[in-house]
C-alpha cells in the first residue's frame, strides 16, 4: 500500500515536473526582451515596466496607429520600417503631416533599451519619453497629448487593451509610453552573420575578415562593439559651419557641442541608407570618402579626425563595406512579432 | 489535563497582561495636537490688481514700464516642508502641484497628514527636482499631457507665462517665457521659504490651518534682474536667460496671512 502511494505520489510529482517544464519553456522560447550573449546590461529598466503579451501587442498596435497624429495620416511605422531596421528606407530626411519635412533622418530602431538617450542630439533621456517628441513634432505627427488621450479613450479597442495591459481601462500618457517602450524596446538585433561568426558558429569570408580587422583598426573607437556605437556625440568633418543644424549644443547650450551628433550605431547598416543625420550620403562609398578624403575642418572637430581623417586604400574601403554587410540582421527585419 | 489547565492560566495571563499595558497606555499624557490637513492658498496677482485675468484682455504693466496680457500662467510647486523654528517638522511626499490660473481650485493645495504642533514657516520649490526628469513617463500632475514638458529636450517646464505686449517685437506681438532646466548650471528650481511673520502655524485634527501667499507676476520682471519684453520676447530653452527669471520667480511670492 506504502509502495503504491509512494509510487502514485511520484507518478504525480513526475507530471507536475513535466508541465512545469514544457510551461517555462513555452514562455522561454522566444522571450520578448533578453540580453544577448556579450551585451552589457541594458539601459532600460524593463523591471519596472515588464513586458507582456497583452502590452507588446499593445504597444504594436500604437506603432503602427495613424491615430498618433494630427489628421491620422502618419503612424511611427511611416518612418520606422522594418525591412529597413526600424529607418525610413531612401529618405533623406523624415516626412510629416501636410508633407513637410523634417530636418533629420529617421535612425533605425534596434537595441535602444540599451540607448542613455534618444534623437541625433541626444535632446531625450529616457526610452519612456521618445515617442512625445515625434508625435508632438510640428513637421512630424503634429498632435497633443491631451488630443491622444481623447482618441484612444473614445476608440472601441484600446480601452480593453489597456485594461489587459496595465489592469486598467484608464488611459493615461504613462500607459501609452509603457506599451510603447515595450515594443520598442523588444526590438534586439543580435543575429547578424558577425554575431553568428563572434559566437563561433560560422567563417567570415576573407574580404569581410579583412574588413573587419580593418573596422577594429580604424573605427572601432567610436562605433564600440558589440552595439557598434559607443553613444557618444562627435563633429565627424561634414561642416565648417553649424548654423543649419548646430546638433548637440541646441541641447546643451554649450558652443563646444556645436556641430556633434550621435555616433549611430551600424547594425543592419546596409539598409539604413542615406546616411549621416541629414541623409546626405546615399551610399556606404560616400560615406568612406568622407572619412578618407573630405573631412571639413572646424574648431568643434573630433580630435581622432583631426589629423586628416582616416585615410583608406580602395581596396580598403571595399573589404570596409564589405564587412559592414555582416552586420544586417535578417532574423530581425523577418522577425514576424514586429511586423505591421 | 493537567497541562492543558496550566496553558490555559498562562493564555489568559498573558491576555490580562496585554491589557494592563494597553491601559497603562491609555494613562500616558495624549499628544495636544493631532495631525491634519494644512492648506497653502497661492494667489496670483499683478502688483495691485487682487487676481491675474489670464483671458489675455487686461494688460499691466511691467518695471521696464511695458504693457503686458496675460493668456497663460503655469507652474509646478514641489517639496513642500513644515518647518517649526528654523527646524524641519514635516515634508509632504510626492508633493508635486501643477497651479494654472485658468483652473482656481489648482491654486490651493491641500498637505494632508501634517503632524499636529505649531509651525513658523513652510518651504517649497517652483520646480520639478531632477530625478522626476530623468525617470521617463510620470503621473498626475507630472503627466507630459499636462503641457509641461519639453518634448525635443527633455525635461517638465517649471514655470510658463505667455501673453502679449505692444513691446514684443513678435509679429503677433506675443511674449513666451517657458522656464525650465534641471541639471548643472542650468538648474533652474528655485526654493522658496514663507515665514509667518512671527505667528504660529497651529495643526490640530480638523482645525483649519491656511496659509495665504501671494504671487505676484509683476515680479517675474523684477525681482531680482531686470527683464524687458523688448529685449527677450521667447525663452524656450534652458540656461541664460532662464536662469535669470528663475531667480525672480523665487522672489515672486510673499506672506500674506495665516488662519489658525
Amino acid at each position: 500500500m506504502k509502495r503504491l502511494k509512494c509510487a502514485v505520489g511520484t507518478f504525480l510529482l513526475m507530471v507536475v515536473l513535466f508541465s512545469a517544464c514544457s510551461k517555462s519553456e513555452e514562455e522561454g522560447s522566444k522571450p520578448f526582451f533578453y540580453v544577448p550573449d556579450g551585451f552589457p546590461n541594458p539601459v532600460y529598466q524593463f523591471q519596472n515596466n515588464p513586458v507582456t503579451t497583452a502590452g507588446f501587442v499593445l504597444g504594436k498596435k500604437l506603432f503602427y496607429d495613424p491615430i498618433l497624429s494630427r489628421d491620422s495620416t502618419v503612424s511611427c511605422g511611416s518612418c520606422h520600417q522594418q525591412f529597413a531596421a526600424f529607418a525610413q528606407n531612401d529618405h533623406k530626411l523624415s516626412h510629416g503631416v501636410d508633407n513637410l519635412l523634417g530636418n533629420r533622418n529617421s535612425p533605425g530602431l534596434f537595441n535602444i533599451a540599451w540607448f542613455p538617450n534618444f534623437m541625433w542630439d541626444g535632446g531625450v533621456n529616457h526610452l519612456e519619453v521618445q515617442p512625445l517628441a515625434p508625435i508632438t513634432n510640428p513637421v512630424e505627427m503634429d498632435e497633443t497629448m491631451p488630443n491622444v488621450l481623447v482618441k484612444l479613450k473614445r476608440s472601441n479597442s484600446y480601452p480593453g487593451m489597456f485594461e489587459a495591459a496595465f489592469g486598467s481601462d484608464t488611459i493615461t500618457t504613462q500607459v501609452i509610453m509603457r506599451a510603447m517602450a515595450q515594443f520598442m524596446g523588444s526590438m534586439i538585433s543580435a543575429d547578424s552573420k558577425y554575431d553568428r561568426y563572434e559566437a563561433g558558429k560560422v567563417n567570415l569570408t576573407s574580404a569581410e575578415l579583412s574588413g573587419l580587422q580593418l573596422f577594429r583598426a580604424k573605427c572601432e573607437s567610436c562605433h564600440k562593439e558589440p552595439l557598434l556605437t559607443d553613444m557618444s556625440f562627435r563633429n565627424n568633418g561634414l561642416d565648417s559651419y553649424f548654423t543649419k543644424d548646430p546638433g548637440r549644443a541646441i541641447i546643451t547650450s554649450i558652443p563646444q557641442d556645436s556641430g556633434l551628433f550621435r555616433v549611430p550605431s551600424l547594425r543592419n547598416v546596409v539598409l539604413t541608407f542615406p546616411y549621416m543625420h541629414d541623409g546626405r550620403f546615399e551610399k556606404l562609398m560616400d560615406v568612406m570618402n568622407h572619412y578618407s578624403s573630405g573631412i571639413q575642418p572646424s574648431s568643434t572637430l573630433d580630435p581622432i579626425l583631426a589629423s586628416g581623417g582616416i585615410p583608406l586604400t580602395l581596396a580598403e574601403k571595399n573589404d570596409l563595406i564589405t564587412f559592414l554587410g555582416t552586420l544586417t540582421d535578417y532574423t530581425f527585419i523577418r522577425d514576424g512579432r514586429f511586423k505591421e | 489535563m493537567i497541562k492543558s489547565k496550566f496553558m490555559l492560566a498562562c493564555l489568559c495571563l498573558i491576555s490580562i497582561s496585554f491589557i494592563s499595558c494597553e491601559s497603562d497606555k491609555k494613562e500616558d499624557p495624549a499628544p495636544v495636537y493631532a495631525s491634519g490637513t494644512v492648506i497653502l492658498d497661492l494667489a496670483n496677482i499683478a502688483g495691485l490688481s487682487p487676481n491675474v485675468d489670464e483671458t489675455g484682455n487686461t494688460f499691466y504693466t511691467n518695471s521696464s514700464g511695458e504693457l503686458f496680457s496675460v493668456s497663460k500662467l503655469k507652474y509646478y510647486i514641489s517639496k513642500i516642508q513644515l518647518y517649526n523654528a528654523g527646524a524641519l517638522v514635516y515634508e509632504m511626499p510626492e508633493s508635486y502641484f501643477l497651479v494654472d490660473e485658468v483652473n482656481q481650485a489648482t491654486t490651493i493645495l491641500h498637505v494632508p497628514n501634517v503632524p499636529g504642533g505649531t509651525y513658523t514657516s513652510i518651504r517649497f520649490t517652483v520646480g520639478i527636482d531632477s530625478a522626476r526628469n530623468v525617470s521617463g513617463a510620470q503621473t498626475g500632475a507630472l503627466d507630459p499631457a499636462n503641457g509641461m514638458f519639453w518634448t525635443w529636450s527633455t525635461g517638465y517646464v517649471f514655470f510658463k507665462i505667455e501673453g502679449k505686449s505692444p513691446a514684443s517685437t513678435q509679429p503677433d506681438s506675443s511674449y513666451i517665457y517657458h522656464i525650465g532646466g534641471f541639471s548643472g548650471s542650468n538648474n533652474a528650481n528655485r526654493e522658496v521659504e514663507i515665514t509667518f511673520g512671527g505667528e504660529s502655524l497651529i495643526v490640530n485634527g480638523t482645525r483649519r490651518a491656511e496659509i495665504h501667499v501671494l504671487a505676484d507676476i509683476l515680479k517675474v520682471f523684477s525681482a531680482q534682474n531686470t527683464i524687458s519684453i523688448a529685449t527677450l520676447n521667447t525663452q524656450m530653452v534652458q540656461g541664460g536667460n532662464a536662469l535669470l527669471i528663475a531667480d525672480n520667480i523665487a522672489k515672486m511670492f510673499n506672506y500674506e496671512h495665516i488662519h489658525n
